[in-house]
């Protein structure tokens, strides 16, 4: 096994995450993908990807512009 | 004219986190690395500089470590000379060689340190300051300050006026969140700007003799409904925080913009004053981009969200101040007794929920509107608990200040057994069913009547076998009473004759945790109106004291100096205090009382310091 290092992104651990937790995930450069030290998450840069925008999900306004009038 | 300031903090930190990075990489660790140090000035500059573009002044707070380069101390003068920006000085950014050569510390936090070493090394930071200034600076701060070590620094600094003292509701979720590493465990404070107590800087001074002396700001201005059950370091205003949430699709990010406009619109409950502050360092800003976002959007976030505050400015719509100038602006609007007001809609999850806020000497509060208005957090900022904390010190790294209700902490109304957790609800009653309001979601507006702030829940319906009600709930808060008045009224009965009961209660333990603590000590108490008082020790027995025609029920936790009263004006209610076992640490206190159609109990919660 080869030794785990950062990938080139930042990536944080998708399951960790949905705990709101920020586990940096390690990149195995032998299998092409990513693990996490806490969980027993593992997983190649398309499926992060893909965990992340559900994850986003939760924050159904996030592309709404609110004005002032929202707040009164 | 309602005004809205904003405070717009920068600090040329020499050796920011990114560097841990590096070492992670396999490189070692070396503070002195030149690369670092130009990446992160030119940092420093870059965001000066879309400051400046944005005709925005702002606030450098010198690090240590940037007191001892000449670059970035020219830099200080020349944009205070130029744009008139304040040169101020802060407490975070300890850790460079200099420091580590003159302290033999890797201690990151000031507020960690023994006192007599936080005492050292504010004198040797701003001796410093002044060795390259000339003059002392006016503002400082850092994630969090102690109410001892901010009392030394006023007495031996006096021209100090205003600094960043904690960070909104960073406990006990953010060092979940942090890999259980991260020791900013302070939470408990108000969300924007006050005048803290000499006793706890938590607290709010209740008058000239208790005020510590200088103007208290939180580190960043906050999402006051995510950051209830969420890490807040993914909702506030500062880019990195939200990238950080992941609130965002692709470059946009219309949530920041979203998070000021709601703190402008906070003036109305505070007298006319909206505040926000953004205080960020490089460390986010570098070359290899933070989280997940690249450099190129973090530098776009950051230009975003400035050239926002820039548009406002031209609209005549806020004002960009230094940190000091806000000190005078803040001291001159603020009375001690005026509360901090908050009525927060939800900007993130489309649910319409809405949480109140209100802090005043006596305690902080938090309401949820989700929760039919139930209290789920309450401070009893009147029991003005010393707790200073570092080395050598009790409460070590634990600066929270303690709760006497947190729902999220302790449970609230659902439990994985039986009963509730800490909360402050009410439940009705009707036959043998039972309906806990906090089941029942609701919206609140706001007023301010005669001295009180007041929330107005619209009506809640209950339906039970053969009967539909509507409830309405108001929450009175009279000014520096320490007292929270609450209105149970039925408003609508689907049948006029019949009668429902009414229990009001708080059930409550203490802690500044998720963890329980010891009740042991506690007395619980109920008395009647012939004046007689039955009193219980708590000693985890479930016992129960109920007295008919009850004029108050009480409960003393001296563990956290503090005394919970429940009093009542009604006829015909009884009083109940309640002693909880192991499997469920709590202490109840009640009030209930049968009532009809245009019927209303009216109670009074009152918390004060214990005798």
């Amino acid at each position: 096994m080869s030794q785990g290092r950062k990938g080139k992104v930042n990536y944080r651990c998708p399951v960790c995450f949905d705990r709101e937790w920020d586990i940096d995930l390690l990149y195995d450069i032998e299998k092409n993908e990513f693990y996490c030290l806490r969980c027993n998450y593992v997983g190649g840069e398309a499926d992060i990807l893909a965990r992340y925008q559900n994850t986003k999900t939760k924050y159904r306004d996030r592309l709404k512009r609110f004005t002032l009038a929202d707040f009164e | 004219m309602d005004k809205f300031i904003v405070n717009i903090i920068h600090r040329p930190e020499l050796v920011p986190e990114y560097i841990d990075r590096s070492a992670q990489a396999g490189q070692t660790e070396e503070l002195s690395k030149r690369e670092v140090i130009y990446e992160s000035l030119d940092i420093f500059r870059l965001q000066q500089e879309i400051a400046h573009r944005n005709h925005l002044r702002t606030t450098i707070q010198m690090t240590y470590a940037s007191l001892f380069n000449q670059e970035a101390i020219a830099l200080a003068k020349q944009h205070h000379d130029l744009y008139g920006d304040e040169i101020s000085l802060t407490f975070l950014g300890l850790n460079c060689k200099e420091f580590r050569e003159r302290f033999h510390n890797k201690e990151l936090a000031i507020w960690l340190y023994s006192l007599e070493d936080k005492k050292v090394i504010v004198t040797e930071l701003f001796e410093r300051f002044y060795q390259e200034f000339g003059f002392y600076p006016t503002s400082t701060g850092s994630y969090y300050m102690d109410a001892d070590l901010v009392r030394f620094i006023k007495e031996r600094y006096p021209m100090v006026k205003i600094a960043i003292a904690t960070c909104f509701e960073e406990g006990p979720r953010v060092f979940h969140n942090c890999n259980n590493s991260w020791y900013t465990l302070l939470d408990g404070g108000p969300w924007t700007a006050w005048i803290p107590s000499k006793q706890n800087i938590h607290c709010l001074a209740k008058d000239a003799v208790d005020d510590i002396g200088i103007v208290a700001i939180p580190h960043l201005s906050r999402d006051l409904l995510a950051s209830v059950d969420s890490p807040g370091l993914f909702f506030g205003t500062h880019p990195q925080n939200i990238l950080r949430g992941m609130v965002y699709e692709g470059d946009q990010i219309p949530y920041m913009y979203n998070l000021v406009d709601q703190y402008r619109a906070l003036a109305r409950y505070n007298g006319g004053l909206g505040y926000n502050m953004v205080f960020v360092g490089p460390g986010w800003m570098g070359k290899d981009g933070r989280w997940e976002a690249s450099h190129a959007l973090c530098v776009k976030s950051y230009e975003d969200f400035l050239a926002y505050y820039g548009e406002l400015k031209q609209r005549g719509e806020v004002v960009d101040q230094t940190m000091s100038e806000f000190a005078d602006t803040f001291r001159a609007h603020q009375a001690y007794t005026e509360p901090l007001c908050a009525l927060w809609k939800d900007i993130l999850y489309g649910t319409g929920n809405q949480v109140f806020w209100y802090a005043d000497p006596h305690f902080r509060v938090l309401v949820d509107m989700k929760q039919g208005g139930a209290i789920t957090d309450l401070r009893p900022y009147a029991a003005q608990l010393q707790r200073p904390v570092g080395v050598g010190t009790p409460n070590l790294q634990n600066a929270c200040y303690p709760y006497l209700l947190q729902s999220h902490y302790r449970a609230g109304a659902f439990t994985h057994y039986a009963g509730e957790g800490a909360i402050k609800s009410c439940k009705v009653r009707y036959g043998t069913e039972e309906i806990d309001l906090s089941a029942c979601r609701t919206q609140a507006h706001y007023a301010q009547v005669n001295g009180s702030r007041v929330l107005i829940l619209d009506p809640v319906s209950l339906e039970f076998s053969g009967l539909s009600i509507q409830l309405v709930t108001t929450i009175r808060f009279p000014e520096n009473s320490g007292e929270i008045w609450i209105s149970r009224r039925v408003v609508s009965s689907s049948n006029p004759t019949a009668q429902i009961t009414v229990d009001e209660y708080i059930t409550s333990c203490y802690g500044t945790t998720e963890y329980p603590e010891d009740l042991t000590g506690v007395q619980l108490a109920v008395t009647g109106t012939d004046g007689l008082t039955q009193i219980l020790d708590y000693a985890y027995r479930c016992r129960e004291l109920h007295q008919a025609n009850a004029t108050q029920v009480l409960g003393i936790v001296p563990q956290v100096n503090s005394v919970m009263e429940m009093e009542t004006d009604s006829p015909n209610v009884i009083g109940y205090v309640r002693e909880g076992y192991a499997f469920s640490p709590n202490l109840t206190l009640g009030m209930q009382k049968t009532i009809g159609v245009n019927e209303e109990l009216l109670t009074c919660l009152k918390v004060a310091k214990a005798k």
